[in-house]
């Protein structure tokens, strides 16, 4: 959220966020737009919906109630990038939360989850859940091998065990058929 | 007087006893532990839930939901980081006494207030769930739709950062809540040939994802906080002179959590906020609030736990959420085939009376598990982050899974958790996003009812007073986020001019 700051004729800053004071805050800005963008693509989605006569609708047909929600977002998201002004003026800082980049774990712990549940149809639950706890821990800096192997291996097993016989939840086997 | 002796006795079942303390001590653990929370410990236990007997499961999270409230106070003032939001103004004070040496007698304040403030909020609970249930149940659908709207505009004076973000959360849910076959026409909305969809957007893996995968991702960022921690000694019940000085702080959070609770969508966290400001309005020793003044501990601590009992009225008499946990604890009845409002409170009282009993029941376990082992709890902030959080993966996942045995809710967690991560960064709260959904359906099924009654005319709404009443309330619960800071402002002003002449 760097560059140059364009200013408004008046003289004050145009684009405002990470402590600049402006009109428009930049950050929310393209935060009421993703809004905007994903309102217009459930909204495109409604028309798609199958129509039904008023009978049977009884004159509220189902587009009806999501359309309302979905205008109301709409407008709220308008108001989102101005809201920053009204927010410092009652001594909040909507910024405090986001004015460090977010750091490469989270990328990274969402990248591995993500591969985990890849996995889970292949693999199985059981097999997947003992690969996480193994990885997780070596990803987050743990290098304390008699704590991670123990934990990687019993906890899991432990749930699983739960699971399965007291719960009588059937874990996914996967392509090897791995399971309690 | 039968239902409540019914109720009660279901609850002193062993099975049910063991279960009660099961969620206390589970409640206590993650209160304690900075990053997890009551919503998120009831979203990972709804599924072991499920295959329990409604009483049991219920009882088990209104019973956590009280301890996690509680719990947050021991980190509050042994650690200085308080495990959950409305230990925050705990805090304050606890830490401070607790650096001075005096943690026992801090842990031993929060911990009698906490308690007193809960069963003070429940026996209102016992009086109001039933009066306000018997209003209710002259309810139609117009008077339940601006029950539910108003409830949504709650959200906008909920605590977080923004009311506007509250409520694009709030109606993201309700959008949310749209998904899958319309009751009415039988039309599929949103469900993009994805058949799994055709049933809507099963609650357990949003709640998890957004709960526990969300915070998971968000801890990955602080990997290397170290907490610095005060031995507790032995926590003692509060002093005859600390009594003396702390009950009309006490009493007064009281009576505030229990009205803030009540309101919906309103927590633990505004009721322990506004408990510590109110102790310091009235107290004759204001400047030594912040410095460990024990009215800084109890004001707060009766006020969050009072709220417990409070929210559980809306909850259980209307059907609307009166904080994020309740919410969740609504799913929770909701998976477990009740329909929360008036008519539970009619129809089956004994399982209200139940949850009040188990509720009791937490409050006087906590009391002993303060008591007695606070320093043990407060040990669970050595448990490695690194080992804790996978744990939580793990839980997560299964219990997306548990519910219906598909990958596809493992990858609805999945998507929530991530969507929770980016919604909290940028300042909206995951609480209105989850009473949104939960509140959704009432809105839509209400609203299609009242206009089939009016015939399309929607001022026909009008004709209701408590219709017209609740629409007044949510117009000024809507601006007084935008209002209130200029009419403080307007009221400041004046006051100085008054001074001045």
């Amino acid at each position: 959220m760097t560059g140059p700051i364009r200013t408004r004729r008046g003289g004050g800053a145009f684009w405002a966020g990470q402590g600049r004071d402006g009109l428009v805050h930049r950050t929310d800005f393209i935060v009421a737009l993703i809004v905007l963008a994903i309102c217009a693509f459930f909204y495109i989605a409604t028309t798609t919906f199958e129509e039904v006569s008023n009978m049977l609708a009884q004159n509220i047909p189902p587009e009806f109630f999501p359309r309302g929600v979905l205008t109301i977002i709409m407008v709220l998201a308008l108001v989102l990038p101005f809201e920053h002004i009204l927010l410092r003026r009652q001594g909040k800082n909507i910024d405090s939360d986001r004015s460090e980049r977010v750091k490469r774990m989270p990328y990274l712990s969402a990248g591995l989850l993500f591969l985990s549940i890849v996995a889970m149809p292949y693999v199985g639950t059981l097999l997947s859940t003992i690969g996480i706890c193994f990885a997780l821990p070596l990803l987050w800096g743990e290098r304390r091998w008699r704590l991670i192997v123990p934990f990687a291996l019993i906890f899991p097993l432990v749930v699983a065990f739960v699971f399965d016989r007291i719960l009588l939840v059937q874990y996914e086997p996967g392509l090897f058929g791995i399971a309690l | 007087m039968e239902p409540v002796i019914e109720g009660l006795s279901l609850v002193l079942e062993f099975d049910n006893i063991v279960l009660i303390f099961g969620g206390v001590v589970i409640g206590v653990l993650v209160g304690a532990l900075p990053g997890l929370s009551s919503p998120m410990a009831i979203a990972l236990l709804l599924p072991f839930t499920l295959t329990l007997e409604p009483v049991p499961a219920i009882c088990m999270m209104a019973a956590l939901y009280c301890a996690g409230t509680f719990g947050g106070s021991i980190t509050a003032i042994l650690i200085n980081a308080p495990g959950a939001p409305p230990a925050v103004a705990t805090a304050f004070d606890g830490y401070p006494m607790a650096k001075r040496g005096e943690a026992g007698r801090a842990l031993g304040l929060a911990t009698f207030s906490s308690v007193f403030g809960g069963v003070f909020s429940l026996i209102v609970f016992l009086f109001a769930a039933p009066s306000l249930a018997k209003v209710a149940l002259s309810f139609r659908p117009p008077e339940y739709f601006a029950l539910a709207v108003f409830a949504l505009s709650m959200l906008a004076s909920i605590s977080g950062k923004s009311s506007l973000r509250n409520l694009i959360s709030g109606a993201f849910g309700v959008l949310i809540g749209t998904i899958g076959i319309h009751l009415t026409t039988g039309v599929e909305r949103f469900t993009f040939g994805v058949h799994e969809l055709t049933e809507g957007i099963n609650f357990i893996p949003v709640l998890i994802g957004l709960f526990a995968m969300g915070e998971l991702l968000n801890q990955s960022q602080a990997l290397n906080v170290a907490y610095e921690r005060i031995r507790a000694g032995v926590v003692k019940l509060p002093s005859r002179a600390d009594l003396k000085l702390v009950w009309p702080t006490i009493l007064r959070s009281s009576f505030i959590g229990t009205f803030i609770g009540i309101l919906p969508a309103e927590g633990s966290t505004v009721a322990a906020i506004m408990g510590y400001n109110e102790a310091k309005r009235w107290s004759k020793h204001k400047k030594d609030f912040g410095t460990g003044t024990p009215e800084g501990i109890a004001g707060p601590e009766a006020a969050n736990n009072a709220a417990t009992g409070g929210a559980m009225v809306p909850t259980l008499a209307l059907g609307i959420p009166g904080s994020a946990t309740t919410a969740l604890i609504l799913a929770a009845l909701i998976i477990h085939g009740f329909r929360p409002g008036p008519y539970l409170i009619r129809e089956t009282p004994e399982f209200v009376y139940a949850i009040f009993g188990a509720m009791l029941i937490a409050n006087f376990m906590f009391l002993g598990i303060g008591l007695l082992g606070a320093k043990t709890f407060s040990m669970i902030t050595l448990i490695p982050r690194a080992v804790l959080w996978p744990a939580v993966f793990v839980f997560s996942v299964v219990g997306a899974y548990a519910g219906s045995g598909a990958i596809f809710d493992v990858w609805v967690m999945f998507i929530a958790g991530v969507a929770g991560f980016i919604m909290l960064r940028h300042g909206f709260g995951l609480a209105p996003l989850v009473m949104g959904l939960i509140l959704g359906k009432l809105v839509e099924e209400s609203f299609s009812q009242s206009m089939i009654m009016y015939d399309n005319n929607f001022l026909g709404l009008f004709e209701s007073p408590i219709v017209s009443v609740l629409f007044a309330l949510t117009f000024i619960s809507l601006c007084w986020p935008f209002m209130g800071p200029v009419v403080k402002l307007a009221v400041a002003k004046l006051r100085s001019r008054d001074e001045d002449e």
